[in-house]
């Protein structure tokens, strides 16, 4: 099961939420960014992508966002569409950066997708004091986003992706830029969130004990063409803490990740 | 980290300023002053002193002319600025290809000599009224801010864009929300040159026809040999321009408090 095709790779929870068929991404230029993908998520899962840059991670997300569509295959979100589930506002996107409004001091940067949606005014107010208040940043509410480090700039951009209550969290390497020390402590907090709020999270990271930590299960990916090459379920109990990373069942899972990683590489070498 | 105040700062700041353009006013004055009675030809160099004699000859009538061309020169930064907004705004929804045929109409316009654009614009409209004048400032004004604002509407940060896609934004409310805000320092940049623009449309306007306004007054008082009144109405002139620029660093440390700080600190 551990080494198993991605198709047979399905999810754990009650209901598939996210189901990739058959996808595959072709751009312009003809690099195939994502050859014959598919992959159910369940709701409530953690499930983390990883792979070496250019295997289509990034590429697999904004075709669940709907930000590009596919060459061929389909993609159902809760039964919707890709497009559909975007118009009903069912994902909250997590850049690489935190792609803050530099204008709009930290509150307001929370409030920024309410009044797009057009919450009302209390209703806006009210989650977004919630949601700064659930990523610690409360007594920052009227700083500007320039005037934060990267990881409280982070933090921001993951309460205003949750401000609206959205289904799914979709994150694209947030913690890449910060320092080991602040991006563990992010990981941490970002599993309580995920615990307290019930979200579905598909998580983008190339740094394996990241990847083990985090997630339900972990999606091994390999480039040219990207493939999603093994499903990798992670049993660690819950809730995790700072001695997960150092227990026995976590270097095994790591090093399973690894060579799933190495043997991806492999492959690449062989075509 | 310091804190963003922009109250503290503006006041700082006017007091700053203030304190050294009084400076700097004395100083040149003075040695304008001083430079003009060692030469000693007032018909080609007349001082601070005999300018302002100048005006205090004919206070109401200069004034008179003042207000004519300070009317010229608002009316035509307003509507020049306006319609360069609504344009850049516009060349923002147009087809590509009707974008760049227009943008090309712009540039051609652009490229031909203001001067001559000038003339034609009085022979249109008339020298009597202050519409041709108008217009001229208005031309001046618009093309001194359409491109900057377009430019800085357009190339917005694609993951911004994104971001309001996810949000499933339409384009009004990508337009409040990032590429008017966005741009909007540039903008107040733009605007400031918009302001100078203007007033150099409305002169070079007055000078091609007109019976009223600093310009005509610059012609007449030149015919007749009156330097110091051509000085006074280029004063007059500078003045007006100035009373804009700092009501827009007013606006500017308003609406875009956030950047002048941010830069400050980057
Ligand atoms: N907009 C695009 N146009 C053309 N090629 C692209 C585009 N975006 C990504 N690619 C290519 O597709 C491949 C996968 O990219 P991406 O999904 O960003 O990978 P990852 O996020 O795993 O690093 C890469 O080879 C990349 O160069
Ligand atoms: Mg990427």
């Amino acid at each position: 099961m551990t080494t198993a095709n991605a198709s047979e790779g399905s999810a754990t929870a009650a209901r598939v939420l996210v189901s990739v068929r058959n996808v595959t991404m072709i751009y312009g230029g003809g690099t195939v960014a994502l050859k014959d993908a598919n992959l159910d998520i369940g709701q409530g899962e953690f499930v983390s992508l990883i792979g070496p840059s250019g295997c289509g991670k990034t590429t697999l997300l904004r075709l669940l966002a709907d930000l590009i569509e596919p060459s061929s295959g389909s993609i159902s979100i809760g039964g919707k569409s890709p497009a559909e589930a975007r118009r009903d506002r069912a994902y909250g996107y997590v850049f690489q950066a935190p792609t803050l409004m530099e204008w709009r001091t930290v509150l307001a940067n929370v409030l920024l997708p309410l009044e797009v949606m057009g919450f009302p005014r209390e209703e806006r107010q009210r989650r977004a004091e919630a949601m700064l208040a659930l990523v610690g940043l409360e007594k920052f509410a009227d700083k500007y986003p320039w005037q934060l480090s990267g990881g409280m700039q982070q933090r921001v951009s993951i309460a205003r992706a949750l401000s609206f209550d959205p289904q799914l969290l979709y994150m694209d390497e947030p913690f890449g830029a910060l320092d080991e020390i602040t991006r563990e402590n992010l990981n941490l907090e970002l599993l309580r969130l995920w615990r307290e709020t019930g979200k579905t999270v598909i998580f983008v990271t190339h740094s394996i004990p990241e990847a083990v930590f985090l997630s339900t299960r972990i999606v091994v990916m390999t480039p040219r063409p990207g493939k999603i090459e093994t499903v990798i379920p992670v049993d660690l109990p819950q809730p995790r803490d700072f001695e997960t990373r150092e227990t026995a069942r976590f270097f095994e899972i790591a090093t399973e990740v690894r060579e799933a990683l190495r043997k991806g590489h492999g492959y690449e070498v062989e075509v | 980290m310091s804190r963003f105040d922009p109250e503290a700062r503006r006041m700082s700041l006017a007091d700053n300023e203030v304190t050294r353009w009084l400076l700097f006013g004395l100083v040149f004055m003075t040695a304008w002053e001083v430079a003009a009675t060692a030469y000693d030809a007032p018909f080609l160099l007349p001082g601070p002193s005999r300018i302002f004699a100048e005006f205090v000859r004919a206070p109401g009538l200069i004034m008179i002319n003042a207000w004519i061309t300070t009317q010229e020169i608002v009316l035509g930064f307003l509507i020049g600025s306006a319609l360069a907004m609504l344009a850049a705004l516009v060349l923002l929804v147009v087809p590509r290809w009707l974008e760049d045929f227009i943008f090309r109409a712009v540039i051609t316009l652009n490229s031909i000599p203001f001067v001559a654009l000038a003339s034609l614009v009085v022979v249109w409209l008339g020298a009597n009224t202050i519409a041709s004048k108008v217009a001229i400032a208005g031309l001046y004004a618009f093309f001194a801010l359409v491109y900057f604002a377009h430019k800085e509407m357009l190339s917005t940060d694609p993951l911004k864009e994104e971001l309001l896609t996810s949000y499933n934004a339409d384009f009004g409310q990508r337009v409040r929300y990032l590429k008017l805000p966005s741009a909007l320092p540039v903008i107040f940049t733009s605007l400031k040159g918009a302001a100078m623009a203007a007033v150099n449309g409305a002169i070079v306007g007055e000078l091609f026809g007109a019976f009223q306004g600093l310009g005509f007054m610059i012609l007449d008082s030149r015919y007749v040999g009156n330097t110091a009144r051509v000085f006074v109405a280029a004063v007059l002139c500078t003045l007006v321009g100035w009373i804009m620029l700092g009501i827009l660093a007013v606006l500017e440390r308003r609406f875009v408090g956030w950047h002048l700080e941010m830069t400050r600190q980057t």
